[in-house]
């Protein structure tokens, strides 16, 4: 399973920076996935497929996250989602921002569908699977989301 | 009245209709300038979405992250030994996690290389012949054909001797495929798909980049390759889905 998590790593570190955004808070949030991963090996099928067994735990150990920041009070601010942008060699241009702060404005079981479908490109039902919900629940979350993000991005490029 | 609902359409977008249905939609593309640019714009926030988080992808993954999955460092230069050493718990505290994460050690790029060396080296077989020719044309062959077939580049895999880069169809209605082979002599070229098999548009030899070969990225095209694809494409290139739904179809 070792093996299979090095392969997984830049898969794993694409999801948790589209749940995250920000660069720092989703490589903590990798790290608490491997540790999850490698302590919860035993429960892992070699039959079930590696990729959806992680990105669960990335997603349950997200909400954690979220809820214990919840409780300290401490937001995420979202001018600093300017950092969410992964090519940090150019100038992140006036629409990445754009689209960065409007992920970081999406209720969070909508962004889990962002990330996995549009940006991992996982299928309705994988998606549906990993999040434990219909995949009918995928599809709405997914609809609403899309509109909210292209309202952010205007109708132009 | 709009028979097109938003669930469908995004079905559609997403790759998630039948073969039936989906022509269906793209047949009322031709003639719906409406249901044209709402499909344009969801695959434009697709493809932006993608443009955003696709080159985490490329980044060298940081060294406290990497060191979690790698075995002791005594046993590290056996990878069969390595792989049944037990798990190494993360024991670095707070301040060293904080101070680690801020920025990127120098050593993980040359020691990412050394895995990555030591794990294709059972995965490669040396001195596999990656080309064969046909009536002149030179096609893929062995683990290049392989990987034009089955690799996404949406699912890259790490320890595969051959990464895949951009996919699209050109405007000749062939879908292509860039690819760098990470394994020395490593090389870079550009396949399109025909009856015959994947043929080679351009295949050569990748400046070797600042972290080694092996880590040279594959969406890191030499100007030969580039100047092959801008020749060829004619729209976007693939997503995720539509790379997806391409090999389903067979790369036609």
């Amino acid at each position: 399973m070792r093996e299979g998590l090095i392969a997984l790593l830049p898969r794993l570190r694409r999801l948790a920076r589209a749940l995250a955004g920000q660069v720092a808070d989703a490589d903590d949030l990798v790290q608490v996935v491997l540790e999850r991963a490698l302590a919860r090996a035993e429960q892992w099928r070699p039959d079930a497929a590696l990729d959806k067994w992680v990105f669960a735990i990335a997603r349950n150990a997200w909400r954690d996250e979220l809820r214990a920041r919840h409780r300290s009070q401490a937001l995420f601010a979202p001018e600093e989602a300017g950092d969410a942008v992964a090519d940090s060699n150019s100038a992140p241009s006036v629409q990445k921002l754009a689209l960065a702060n409007a992920l970081a404005a999406l209720p969070p079981d909508h962004r889990e569908v962002v990330a996995l479908v549009l940006v991992e490109g996982m299928s309705y039902s994988e998606a549906a699977h990993v999040l434990e919900v219909p995949v009918g629940t995928v599809t709405s979350r997914l609809a609403r989301a899309r509109t909210a993000l292209q309202a952010h991005l205007g109708t132009e490029a | 009245m709009n028979p097109i609902d938003d669930d469908i359409l995004q079905a559609y977008v997403d790759g998630e209709l039948d073969a039936a249905t989906a022509a269906q939609i793209h047949a009322a593309l031709a003639h719906d300038a409406t249901l044209a640019e709402r499909v344009r714009r969801a695959r434009d926030l697709r493809t932006q979405l993608r443009g955003m988080f696709d080159p985490v992808l490329e980044e060298p993954v940081p060294e406290h992250l990497s060191a979690l999955l790698r075995p002791a460092p005594s046993k590290a230069t056996d990878p069969v030994v390595s792989r049944a050493a037990p798990a190494s718990k993360d024991t670095s505290g707070n301040a060293r996690r904080h101070a680690a994460r801020r920025r990127w050690v120098p050593g993980t790029a040359l020691a990412a290389s050394v895995v990555l060396a030591a794990l294709s080296a059972w995965w490669w077989r040396p001195g596999e012949v990656l080309t064969r020719t046909q009536h002149g044309q030179t096609y893929a062959a062995g683990t290049l054909a392989h990987t034009l077939d089955q690799a996404l580049a949406s699912e890259p895999d790490a320890r595969a001797p051959i990464a895949i880069g951009l996919s699209f169809r050109g405007a000749d209605g062939h879908v292509c495929r860039t690819f760098v082979v990470r394994t020395p002599p490593s090389r870079a070229g550009l396949a399109c798909h025909g009856d015959s098999g994947w043929a080679l548009a351009v295949l050569g030899p990748t400046t070797p980049s600042e972290g080694g070969e092996l880590r040279q990225a594959a969406s890191a095209l030499t100007p030969e390759v580039q100047a092959a694809v801008d020749a060829r494409l004619s729209g976007s290139v693939f997503d995720a889905a539509q790379e997806r739904a391409a090999r389903s179809a067979g790369w036609r």
